[in-house]
């Protein structure tokens, strides 16, 4: 079947010549304000029109989608989205406990006790658990982040039960078997050694260390050779009997099930779970913002990896919406002053950016870019001057309303496939945030001013208190960071690089620290 | 003695599973029901209605990618990907981009050896805008000496981010570098930095009018939205869209058959090293590449496969191991990569990578075979639940497989392999002639 070409010269006015440049433009309503400029080095075949933008259609509704929230008698709080449009079923299960909660010295412990969940459990060895999800065409993954650890299992819709019977166990009655601890330490210290090496995990890591001192949230979740290698059996044992318990755990059941079969399923593979007390966090202050430069030096790199940043808030507070706008506007997606300066403006740059991460107890605000080490010095001052100008200047109306309207017109995106609704929903569960503010969202969004973001930013970003990590071919670029007022900083070579330090350096002979 | 009772457990179990697990592959997908249309221009218009959310995702493939490239001007389709975001009659540079987040959509673009995909989800009543602009650069695309200059800085950023700095960035380029002779599947994507300086505006030019045409274009609509009105902005939008002065070329220099087993050892400064074995296979859609992947499942999905078990698990010879098939739309390879882990000698992890091959001539169990079919069941419908996914099947069936019936079909025919296609297809392509091995040392000798 072919369709016939219609041909539409002129049909929306060919001769106003507007230029899309500005995206206020395509407001709906507002789509023909300005007059453009007229380019005429287009490549075109055809004397091709100049045109305005077509008007959007009539905008379709956009509803949170629904969802049930119930528990388990044993206090497990549980997330049911049912959807029927593929015939599959994911269950997320989540403990409150993760690489924050590691005993002093016993840096990942969290991730070696969800690494071994699935190496045997009950009455299964590492190789049946193996066999039989991957029989059934599933797929079960464990592991552990900074405040939480999971077990996420996708299946079949026929396999709802096999998915409950494994996770259930797993999360229950893990083996901790001496051989399969051995294994995976093993596997874990041979992956140390490669992320040691890597410039995107080394600059990560220091970058953590530096802002969040030695709270929990700065101290290797990955361990270091020297604490995985004293973690025993009854390290594993004890923090699996501490934490994981079902009044410290979330599960979400997604997918094509409908929420009363999904919760028979619950009940029958949880109900037994017996509850416990969990041990209240003892929570430090991470310490205050204070300017610190450190310099990894990795005599082959090419590029440098840089990170700036420092301390912000926790995940649950009264300003997170404004600063999370701000931090927007920096270096997020639907606006990004630092994409538009280091790689549109000054193509120093692939790809910049800046998050804001928000955990349970603190977070922090981080930017970060890599660029050949000619330019190491070049990119750092271009951060740091938007620390400062974000700052001191009041964003435009029209910047913020920008990046405003990414997030609201981005919103229906979120809500796509059952998996991304139910993340939204556990993460209001998770950090206690009111699930009624899901629907909301756009009022959220929209409540935020210029004011407001100008008030938060005087408080919140700290450009003298900067905290700097480059990774990079230090000779190449060290001698030009007092130019750009970072004339201070230490050296540290790449291989002599020691996370629980306080000056970051192995024990050894001392390097050149300046 | 533990062994055994070990081996008995699993036998025991075995059997268990059987019981509660049924036989019969995996759960049938819901069909992926399409619409295909033809502009009298030559672009091809592929529809698939989705109204679960009120968004739709527009993605252009162009036929054209580093196979198409011409010798020491590699790398030429993916600096032209970037190209195509410096402006157009009627956008202004760079604001492709930042027009599609005004309305809080997403828009990227990427390249691989076959083609250059141009991608754009937005909420549904924003379909006029994107078609608009995608028509627009397709017609009038600006070339200008500046942004062609300040542009090549930023893929050469890119080439150092994601080839040249991380340890192992550099593997995939080594292991086509050493696995092809004349094929350009032997060139990375991203291409040489000297041949793009080497590049010139006229090449730009030339590329543009050469690949940049609608009969060798690809839109994929699918989402929410009202089928008429769609095709009527088809229509509008790249109607007018000029057909291409020439045909576009597709003489690429084919592969021969490699008479003699290869071997290659480099040095690179990364932390452990890598063994890598290559056979050559054939091309995605191939009646062979079906038994093909199901030896990629057996040999490397999930903690059963065989590659895992044997080196990583049982062994302790790797940190990581795996293995798969290509999926390119001409003649491919099949490569498995291992890192050594420390103390453990590469020797050894080469003989092992290379028994696996070996004893998949001998056959896959019959359950071997169901898990495979059941995992082939589980990437195949988790790869169909998002608009995007829906537009990438779509994409490939039409473009690279040429047959918009295997968007569908293909799960039957995979459906069908049995042990012995497996075992014909192992013994056909694993053979030592078309084998290539490559191990990776650290520079300056082993650090442990």
């Amino acid at each position: 079947m072919t369709i016939k070409a219609i041909v539409t010269l002129g049909f929306f006015g060919a001769l106003t010549g507007i230029v899309a440049a500005n995206p206020e433009l395509l407001r709906p309503g507002g789509a023909s304000r300005g007059e453009g400029r007229v380019r005429s080095d287009a490549q075109s075949r055809v004397d091709w029109p100049r045109q305005n933008p077509p008007p959007p259609l009539p905008p379709r509704p956009v509803t949170f989608p629904p969802y049930e929230l119930r528990k388990l008698a044993n206090g497990m709080q549980v997330v049911l989205v049912s959807q029927n449009e593929q015939p599959a079923i994911s269950v997320r299960l989540l403990v409150r406990a993760g690489a924050a909660q590691d005993p002093k010295g016993k840096h990942g412990l969290a991730m070696m006790t969800a690494t071994l969940l699935d190496q045997g459990a009950g009455r299964r060895t590492a190789e049946q658990i193996a066999d039989e999800i991957d029989f059934i065409g599933g797929a079960l993954n464990t592991g552990a982040g900074t405040d939480l650890s999971f077990i996420n299992a996708v299946v079949m819709k026929d396999s709802y039960h096999v998915a409950l019977d494994l996770l259930s166990s797993v999360v229950q009655q893990p083996t901790f078997a001496q051989e399969e601890i051995d294994r995976q330490k093993q596997q874990a210290l041979s992956a140390l050694k490669v992320s040691a090496e890597d410039p995107e995990s080394v600059a990560d890591r220091i970058i953590n260390r530096l802002i969040y001192g030695f709270h929990p949230y700065g101290l290797p979740g990955a361990g270091t050779a020297e604490s995985l290698t004293g973690l025993t059996r009854n390290d594993l044992v004890d923090f699996h009997r501490k934490y994981f318990v079902p009044n410290n755990a979330l599960i979400a059941v997604v997918g094509d099930i409908t929420p009363d079969d999904a919760m028979a399923g619950l009940e029958k593979y949880f109900a037994s779970w017996k509850p416990g007390e969990v041990p209240a966090m003892q929570v430090t202050e991470p310490p205050d913002a204070t300017r610190r430069v450190i310099v990894i030096d990795k005599k082959d790199a090419v590029q440098t990896e840089i990170r700036v940043g420092h301390i912000a808030i926790p995940r649950k507070h009264n300003d997170y919406e404004a600063i999370h706008q701000a931090v927007k506007i920096l270096g997020g997606e639907g606006a990004n002053r630092l994409q538009q300066v280091l790689r549109s403006q000054k193509q120093l740059t692939y790809g910049a950016s800046a998050d804001l991460d928000t955990y349970k107890w603190a977070g922090a605000v981080i930017a970060e870019t890599d660029t050949q080490t000619a330019n190491t010095a070049e990119a750092l001052r271009v951060m740091v001057d938007e620390f400062t100008r974000l700052q001191r200047e009041r964003v435009n109306d029209s910047e913020l309303e920008g990046a405003q309207d990414y997030m609201v017109g981005h919103f229906p995106l979120t809500i796509e496939v059952p998996d991304a609704i139910a993340t939204q929903v556990l993460n209001q569960l998770f950090y206690e945030l009111p699930v009624e503010d899901l629907p909301r969202y756009r009022e959220r969004v929209l409540r935020v001013t210029p004011d407001e973001i100008q008030r938060v930013a005087r408080w919140f970003i700290r450009p003298s208190q900067l905290s700097v990590v480059l990774v990079g071919d230090a000779d190449r670029f060290v001698n030009d960071l007092k130019g750009v007022g970072f004339g201070t900083f230490e050296r540290i070579p790449i291989e002599r690089v020691d996370l629980l330090a306080a000056d970051f350096l192995k024990p050894a002979a001392r390097a050149d620290v300046r | 003695m533990k062994k055994l009772s070990i081996l008995l457990l699993a036998l025991v179990a075995g059997a268990l599973a059987v019981w509660y697990v049924p036989l019969q592959a995996a759960v049938r997908p819901p069909k992926l029901q399409y619409q295909r249309l033809v502009l009298p221009n030559g672009l091809v218009v592929i529809l698939h209605q989705d109204k679960s959310t009120p968004i739709v995702h527009v993605e252009l493939w162009y036929h054209v990618g580093s196979k198409n490239e011409r010798p020491g001007r590699t790398g030429f389709a993916h600096f032209f990907e970037h190209m195509m975001f410096k402006g157009s009659r009627n956008v202004e540079p760079e604001q492709h981009t930042s027009i599609v987040a005004s309305v809080g959509g997403q828009a990227n673009a990427y390249t691989n050896e076959d083609t250059t995909v141009f991608w754009q989800t937005i909420p549904a009543q924003y379909l006029p805008l994107v078609l608009w602009m995608e028509a627009d650069r397709m017609a009038s695309l600006r070339i200008d000496e500046k942004t062609f200059v300040a542009e090549r800085e930023v893929v050469k950023e890119e080439r150092r981010m994601r080839i040249e700095n991380p340890p192992y960035g550099l593997l995939n380029e080594l292991i086509s570098f050493h696995a092809y002779d004349v094929h350009p599947y032997k060139h990375p994507v991203i291409g040489s930095m000297t041949d793009l300086n080497a590049a010139t505006i006229a090449d730009v030019r030339e590329f543009y009018s050469t690949y940049y045409v609608p009969e060798n274009a690809t839109l994929m609509i699918v989402g929410d939205f009202d089928t008429d009105t769609a095709i009527e902005l088809v229509n509008r939008h790249f109607g007018q869209v000029p057909k291409a002065a020439k045909p576009v070329p597709r003489d690429i220099p084919q592969e021969p058959q490699h008479t003699k087993e290869r071997r290659v050892t480099v040095e690179q400064p990364w932390p452990l090293p890598a063994v890598v074995v290559t056979y050559q296979v054939p091309y995605n859609g191939h009646p062979d590449s079906y038994p093909m992947f199901v030896m990629s499942k057996t040999l490397s999905d999930g903690n059963t496969a065989r590659i895992y078990r044997k080196l990583v698990y049982e062994t302790g010879l790797a940190l990581t191991a795996f293995g798969s098939s290509s999926f390119l739309e001409q003649p491919g390879i099949f490569s498995a990569v291992a890192l050594v882990n420390p103390g453990k000698s590469p020797d050894e992890v080469e003989k092992a990578l290379v028994a696996e091959f070996d004893k998949l001539k001998d056959g896959i169990t019959e359950r071997e075979l169901q898990r495979a079919k059941n995992q082939f069941a589980r990437d195949y419908i988790l790869s169909r639940l998002s608009i995007k996914e829906k537009a990438s099947q779509l994409g490939h069936a039409e473009v690279i497989q040429k047959d918009m019936a295997t968007a569908d079909g293909e799960f039957d025919t995979f459906l069908a392999v049995s042990q012995d296609d497996v075992k014909r297809v192992a013994r056909k392509y694993f053979v030592p002639e078309g084998r290539m091995i490559m191990r990776v040392m650290p520079r300056g000798g082993a650090r442990q």
